[in-house]
């Protein structure tokens, strides 16, 4: 396939695009001060509803829920940039839906049974997104912490993230522009996961 | 004692050797202590003082480069009462304390300080005390292996037909060397040689990878990643490789439809990075990329590196039924970053999306293999069959759906755990290191 070709079906990640998610995962843990509660508010609504779409295994509805540039980030390394590092995966829109489209082939073995999952979302905080980090000031940053209980063939495993997102306003609604998923023990012994943390 | 003369036959493996305790515990010392193994990567410990761990089969061990330069791979073991020294994976230190009583020792693993020296015996002296080491470590190529076996054959006799294997895979790297990234880890409820049994098993991807064969088809057109498993894969020339000692070889080339970077999967950032590149080298934007994906060979030293796509895979016992996978990925030196960025996209791209499905069917085999009564496992395909070639220096070849390497890499194994070889341990100090490439 050639580069026009390509292009068709192309992927939104460039030099500019890491740059952000590096300040993002460098920043992680600088205190922005206590949240906005007019904005956290939307932001759970937009968290919660997310939160449900993937315990139903709603997935083409979870997807629905991204913008077109959006990225979904687990990384190993929490502080780290990902031009220099492989993650568990950082999926442009694209790969989200290969993602999506794998488990709906109906032979991926790892999903067969399919996992359960119930995730609690809680401490959820939010700020105006137009702090420097070169989105525009609609944008909203949020970020929480999640627990997703996974249960299949027996066994009831517990991922822990803190997670962090940047919400846009679209519409009436609040769609999701990044989502980075900061397992608790990213750098450890993570069980295998084939469903959508 | 284990009677080990019933578990092997020509066709097939007995079920005890994946989930009998005391096979294991006789395979971490005879496999995992008797044959070289592999520990680090040069890359991990550039500059003198530099250190990374690692496991030498169960053993924690702390792999270090001296004040001098010298690689050391030092056990992870207080020598007064038994705690570990090193709590962090990676770093630089001279001196490793131990928290408990704080004996202190030296990167090369001399005991240099003992608190409160008075009231030892008469006779105790420093220099018995000193941290343990393999006695013997080998590079080749960057690749750093240890070995406890005084008797253990040269690295590079030991590597064999498989040297030239990891000379390909380095010199893909504008710079001839690799330089180690971060991992991925990943831990399935299983024996170790189950990944080992798939390393070079080239009948499970049509099936094992059905759903990311079917994906590729559906969302991106067909003679991508993978479609040289979609039907027939023996007729496309695709071959396995059983290059003695147990080291393995797979050849998917034959198969690919097109180039390396045309057959990968698109992953993010592929279009901008692919741009920036053709731009750069107008010339030969095309053999550049070419560097980016995996160059779809599969090679596997026995007994824990896998090496597959732009990876190093450390196969890392936990317990009998217990296996951690380290995926480190490697970066091409000398590359083009654009290179190396879509490198790290890539080394997620079948690891996330294949490898799951991989360590699903592992586990389900562990389950299987529960059954006692059921004592057999078959490994038969290509025995005897007339496809079957022996190539100059010994190897054995045979059409990829074959399982011949399986075949080899479990005589290599039998006869480490026939053999017993003798393991030993160094004191602190110089110790011998082969430089075998």
């Amino acid at each position: 396939m050639g580069a026009a070709a390509e292009a068709k079906t192309g992927s939104v990640v460039d030099d500019a695009l890491y740059e952000r998610l590096a300040g993002m995962a460098a920043a992680r843990a600088e205190d922005t001060g206590p949240g906005r509660p007019e904005l956290r508010a939307a932001a759970e609504q937009a968290l919660f509803h997310e939160a449900r779409l993937l315990d139903d295994r709603r997935y083409r509805d979870w997807l629905d829920r991204f913008t077109p540039d959006s990225v979904y980030w687990v990384p190993l390394d929490l502080g780290g940039d990902p031009r220099r590092q492989v993650s568990y995966l950082l999926d442009d829109r694209r790969r989200m839906a290969d993602r999506i489209g794998l488990l709906e082939t109906g032979w991926a073995h790892a999903q067969n049974p399919p996992s359960r999952t119930v995730r609690t979302v809680s401490n959820v905080e939010a700020w105006p997104a137009d702090g420097g980090d070169g989105y525009g000031s609609g944008d909203v940053r949020a970020r929480c912490s999640v627990v997703v209980w996974e249960y299949r063939r027996g066994r009831l495993t517990p991922f822990a993230s803190r997670n962090d997102y940047v919400l846009a306003a679209v519409d009436d609604d609040w769609a999701i522009r990044i989502k980075i998923v900061g397992l608790v023990n990213c750098d450890g012994d993570v069980p295998k996961f084939a469903f959508v943390l | 004692m284990i009677d080990l003369g019933g578990l092997v036959e020509p066709h097939r493996v007995h079920r005890s050797i994946y989930v009998d305790p005391a096979v294991f515990a006789a395979e971490m010392e005879r496999v995992f202590g008797g044959a070289w193994v592999y520990l680090a990567h040069e890359s991990q410990v550039p500059e003198p003082n530099d250190f990374t761990t690692a496991r030498l089969g169960l053993r924690a061990v702390i792999v270090t480069r001296d004040s001098d330069g010298e690689l050391h791979a030092l056990f992870n073991r207080c020598s007064h009462r038994a705690s570990t020294v090193c709590q962090q994976e990676g770093g630089a230190a001279r001196n490793f304390q131990c928290s408990y009583h704080g004996w202190t020792y030296s990167n090369r693993g001399d005991l240099v300080n003992v608190p409160f020296p008075e009231g030892y015996p008469d006779g105790f002296d420093r220099a018995d005390h000193g941290l343990r080491q393999a006695p013997r470590l080998g590079t080749y190529r960057g690749l750093v292996f240890a070995t406890l076996n005084p008797e253990a054959p040269a690295l590079i006799d030991w590597l064999g037909p498989a040297a030239p294997l990891i000379d390909e895979f380095v010199d893909r790297s504008p710079g001839g060397r690799i330089e180690l990234r971060n991992r991925q880890r990943m831990i399935y409820k299983g024996n170790w040689k189950l990944a080992w049994d798939n390393a070079a098993d080239g009948l499970h991807p049509t099936f094992a990878h059905r759903s990311f064969l079917v994906l590729n088809e559906r969302q991106h057109g067909g003679s991508r990643s993978l479609s040289q498993f979609k039907a027939g894969p023996d007729d496309t020339g695709m071959y396995g490789d059983d290059l003695g000692n147990g080291h393995m070889f797979v050849d998917q080339r034959p198969g690919l439809a097109r180039s390396f970077w045309e057959t990968q999967r698109p992953v993010p950032g592929r279009e901008w990075y692919a741009d920036r590149i053709r731009s750069e080298f107008p010339d030969r934007g095309d053999e550049v990329l070419e560097t980016a994906p995996g160059s779809m060979v599969n090679l596997s030293i026995f007994p824990n590196l896998l090496i597959k796509g732009n990876h190093l895979e450390v196969v890392d016992p936990v317990s009998v039924d217990e296996t951690r996978l380290h995926t480190w990925v490697a970066a091409a030196a000398g590359a083009p970053e654009e290179v190396n960025v879509m490198r790290m996209r890539i080394a997620e791209d079948f690891p996330s999306l294949g490898n799951p499905d991989d360590l699903e069917l592992f586990e389900r085999c562990q389950q299987g293999l529960g059954i006692a009564e059921i004592e057999w496992v078959d490994m038969s395909k290509g025995l005897g069959h007339p496809d079957q070639q022996i190539l100059d220096g010994g190897v054995r070849r045979g059409p990829v759906t074959h399982e011949g390497p399986m075949r080899g890499y479990i005589r290599a194994w039998l006869e480490l755990m026939e053999s017993d070889p003798p393991l030993a341990v160094a004191g602190p100090g110089p110790v011998q290191c082969e430089a075998a490439g």
